[in-house]
């Protein structure tokens, strides 16, 4: 990430060695047989607010809106509604941290969702398509995208941040164009019905959500791939010369990258019905706020599939209910900002002293086994 | 100005007096009742293994933590003995990152943090700055473009600078300079420059406190030498009283073997060829390598050395020649390609090129060699993993032995342990070498030298290239020694000592000469004469 290679003066004047005594006698009793101290140790170091701060937060929000607001907060549309409008926001996130795993921002996301949901419109209305071909064109189309922008990476060497704001611009001009600048009506029902179908009660978007985090999580986290992607993102030329295809690893992440964005832009006009040039930019803030508060969850500071998801639906959860509480609309951009801020905050919090952070965490547990 | 100077050489009194400091972390007594004192114009070293409690020194002098308990009491300019953080104020501290800005100039970097208040906008009066910053530069004996960029500077002259920068806003020359592993990838023509402008400033007064991992430093440089062990002061002795050996046993609390002495190595088809190699600074270099010897490569920095172990490997483009590996050529600049035919390169940087340090130790040990941990849906057999892991973790005897942890959290000799098991586990045919031993302390070296003989001996070509000669000495069969970019001199095993290797690398730069009077390296007196 690009605020690592900031070289902080402070920073290595913080010396290891110290530390890690301090490090090694923490991880002492933890590990060899771990005493019943031990186990209670682990437990509070597991459940600990620095890794599931997001799911105390989601428990905070919860609680206090079930008491202020019960009779709106605590019904059962409420949460379908929720599930199902933030499954798209929760798409577009895990579409964005798979790129952020391996180093590369996709600010182009946005343009991206905005672009497939125009173009399906596009395809089946005034070009005539069928339904599932419009959609696979689309998919295609989404991975294109992604292409251009990790051949602008790793080809051109222009800087993701650069190339992928470039190509949002780029998109914005190509959605006017073939929307002519306004909404396209009389989309087919079965473009609908995926976008706001059940299957046991729960929206198709949201499984469709559910799926997708699966497989980019085992992907992540349980192959080769993955392994491939997160060093990537740690140290592009270490990985290199550990023998990573690290310009494949990025051309591939915005290409996977690009395609559930256009599976999102689908599923977005589907919801609305239309196909509305306007949407998709919008959703860009909120996924970066996903993706940076999950990555301070469970994986200590790493990002990852799951913590954004949750992030999501917590930081929805908390504009609903404010929202059910009387609070103007706006409240949900507010809330991104402040939770963008945060995040970006606390992983820097996490990550800058992490030797200091273990001689806290030293100074600190053995109260909290007492 | 003299009779403002409170202490004089020769003062009895201490412009630093440390008693009786402590300090502890939770678990760790990091430093126990350190005694210290520093009196004007001497060099104090202070050297000990990572944990020795030395970087708790520099942080309590620093301001970083507090003690516990214990007093720092500094001598002002006017004689007052001051207590506490106004005698902390007194310290100026040279650390390995130096804090200077590269694209800025050396004037500019002076004048930085000097300007304050409504005078930040008052016009740079350029002519006059630039003439402070060459008499501030000269009075280290150095003369350097003072209007370029610090970017393009040695290594040396922006210590040097550094030094300046903290020595500039003094009213007086009697006062604490404390250099913080100052010497770290610093080539040793440089470090002499560097030593030569801490002499003077020791020489005009100046206390120097000198924390270092190089322990021919120290008794190259220091007055008299502090050895901590486990928080303790272990030792307090003047540098005249002790030599290298009995320096690491005080180090270490034992001897020291040294590395093993290299073994006799099979003959046979050398493994690989390097055939006209041109890339970085290398011009022209060919040399064959045999299965199971340790080939050194010495010279100064810019000779080619530092780019031989990356150029063969592939991480460093080939401008021409070739690289012949077991009879078939070797791709350029295609380090995946080089590590399935049996390469492994160890850089000398380990933050930037060597592991990637926000990755736990064992998903670096595994990176380069992922294929036998793959089960079916490509997915990655974590158990197989750990258990892998741990067999090299215990093998190499990484400290702590818990692979389960950011790599940043270790330290430098353990990072480097990670290192060299994640090549080693790739069952290398040939071991890439650069700088091994940088930013690693003696104990950690030890395994280090250790784990390249029994990777040799096993059969490995193995590759060493070094800025430091006596480890080229201990441990290598046959030394290179680059000058130029070229090959100046094949050393056999009985031909390599120190004294060769270094005559040899230093003559290089008497080309001149040596085109005069034929090709011998008795130059070394020649050279300190033409600088």
């Amino acid at each position: 990430m690009p605020d690592e290679q900031i070289a902080l003066p402070r920073r290595s004047q913080v010396d290891v060695s110290t530390v890690l005594q301090a490090a090694a006698a923490d991880a002492g009793p933890a590990n060899g047989v771990p005493g019943r101290r031990g186990r209670l140790a682990q437990a509070a170091a597991w459940a600990s607010p620095r890794r599931l701060s997001v799911v105390y937060f989601f428990a905070a929000m919860f609680v206090i809106f079930s008491v202020w607001v019960p009779a709106t907060f605590l019904t059962s549309s409420t949460w379908h509604s929720l599930l199902a409008d933030q499954a798209i926001t929760g798409l577009v996130a895990v579409a964005f941290s798979i790129p952020i795993a391996a180093g590369a921002f996709d600010l182009a996301i946005g343009s991206e969702v905005g672009f497939g949901g125009i173009l399906v419109a596009w395809l089946i209305v005034p070009r005539g398509l069928p339904v599932i071909p419009a959609i696979a064109l689309t998919l295609v189309a989404g991975g294109c995208v992604g292409l251009v922008s990790g051949l602008l990476v790793v080809r051109a060497r222009i800087d993701a941040f650069i190339a992928t704001l470039a190509m949002s611009s780029i998109l914005l001009a190509l959605v006017s164009w073939i929307s002519g600048g306004s909404q396209i009506l009389n989309l087919p029902n079965s473009l609908q019905a995926i976008a706001t179908n059940t299957l046991l009660g729960i929206a198709y978007p949201v499984w469709i959500l559910l799926a997708i985090t699966l497989v980019a999580w085992y992907v992540l986290e349980w192959t080769p791939v993955g392994r491939s992607i997160y060093a990537t993102g740690g140290n592009p030329e270490a990985a290199r010369l550990a023998g990573v295809r690290t310009s494949l690893v990025i051309v591939l992440s915005l290409i996977a990258c690009g395609m559930i964005a256009s599976v999102a832009g689908i599923l977005n006009t589907g919801q609305l019905g239309v196909g509305d040039p306007t949407a998709g930019p919008s959703l860009l803030l909120p996924a970066i706020a996903g993706v940076f508060l999950g990555s301070t969850q469970f994986r200590g500071g790493r990002v990852n599939v799951w913590g954004t998801v949750f992030a999501i639906y917590a930081l929805a959860t908390g504009t609903t209910g404010l929202q059910l509480a009387g609070a103007p609309t706006w409240i949900s951009e507010l809330f991104d900002g402040v939770a963008l801020l945060i995040a970006v905050g606390i992983s820097k919090y996490q990550r800058r002293p992490t030797r200091r952070l273990a001689v806290i965490r030293q100074a600190v547990s053995p109260r909290r086994a007492r | 100005m003299d009779d403002r100077r409170a202490t004089q050489p020769g003062d009895p009194r201490p412009m630093l007096r440390i008693s009786g400091l402590t300090k502890t972390f939770p678990g760790i007594r990091a430093l126990s009742n350190l005694s210290l004192e520093v009196h004007p114009g001497e060099i104090v070293a202070v050297i000990g293994q990572n944990g020795s409690g030395k970087s708790t020194l520099v942080k309590l002098l620093a301001g970083v933590h507090s003690a516990d308990s214990g007093t720092v009491e500094v001598l002002d300019e006017s004689g007052d003995l001051l207590v506490g953080p106004d005698a902390l104020e007194h310290l100026h501290f040279i650390h390995q990152d130096l804090g200077l800005i590269p694209g800025l100039s050396s004037v500019e970097n002076l004048g930085l943090g000097r300007r304050a208040g409504l005078g930040a906008f008052s016009p740079v009066r350029k002519r006059r700055e630039r003439r402070e910053a060459e008499t501030l530069v000269a009075r280290f004996g150095e003369v350097f473009d003072v209007t370029a960029a610090v970017s393009t500077l040695t290594a040396a002259e922006q210590r040097i600078l550094a030094i300046a920068r903290a020595l500039s806003g003094w009213l007086t020359h009697d006062n604490l300079l404390v250099l913080d592993e100052p010497t770290v990838a610093l080539p040793s023509g440089e470090v002499r420059r560097l030593f030569d402008a801490v002499r003077r400033v020791a020489a005009e007064g100046a206390g120097v406190i000198f924390i270092s991992h190089r322990l021919d430093e120290v008794l190259d440089l220091a007055d008299r030498i502090v050895v901590l062990r486990g928080g303790q002061l272990v030792a307090d002795i003047e540098t005249t009283a002790v030599d290298h050996d009995e320096l690491v046993r005080l180090i270490t609390g034992r001897q020291l073997a040294d590395a093993p002495a290299p073994r006799a190595h099979s003959r046979g088809e050398p493994v690989l060829s390097a055939r006209g190699l041109a890339g970085g600074s290398v011009i022209d270099l060919s040399f064959d390598l045999l299965p199971g010897e340790i080939v050194g490569v010495g010279g100064l920095i810019g000779s080619g050395r530092e780019h031989v172990a990356a150029l063969l490997f592939g991480a460093l483009k080939r401008a021409g020649g070739e690289v012949v590996v077991r009879g078939e050529p070797l791709r350029s600049g295609d380090p995946r390609t080089a590590i399935r035919r049996g390469l492994a390169f160890v850089p000398a940087e380990r933050r930037e090129h060597g592991a990637i340090m926000d990755l736990y130790a064992r998903e670096n040990l595994t990176l380069p060699r992922l294929a036998p941990l793959r089960r079916r849906f490509g997915r990655l057999d974590r158990g197989a993993e750990r258990r892998d892991v741990a067999e090299w973790a215990r093998r190499v005897d990484l400290q702590p032995l818990d692979a389960e942890r950011p790599l940043k959290l270790f330290s430098g000799g353990n990072q480097q342990k990670v290192v060299l098991a994640k090549w080693l586990r790739t069952d290398p045919l040939v071991l890439l070498l650069d700088e091994p031993t940088q930013g690693v302390d003696v104990g950690a070296q030890a395994s280090v030298y250790a784990l390249i003989a029994a990777a040799a001996e096993s059969g490995a070509a193995v590759v060493v290239a070094s800025s430091e000669a006596k480890e080229i000495e201990a441990l290598c069969h046959r030394a290179l020694v680059m000058r130029d970019g070229r090959v100046a001199a094949t050393l056999a095993r009985h031909e390599l000592t120190e004294e060769n290797l270094v005559s040899a690398s230093l003559g290089l730069r008497q080309q001149d000469l040596d085109s005069l009077f034929g090709q011998h390296g008795d130059s070394g007196a020649a050279v300190s004469q033409k600088r």
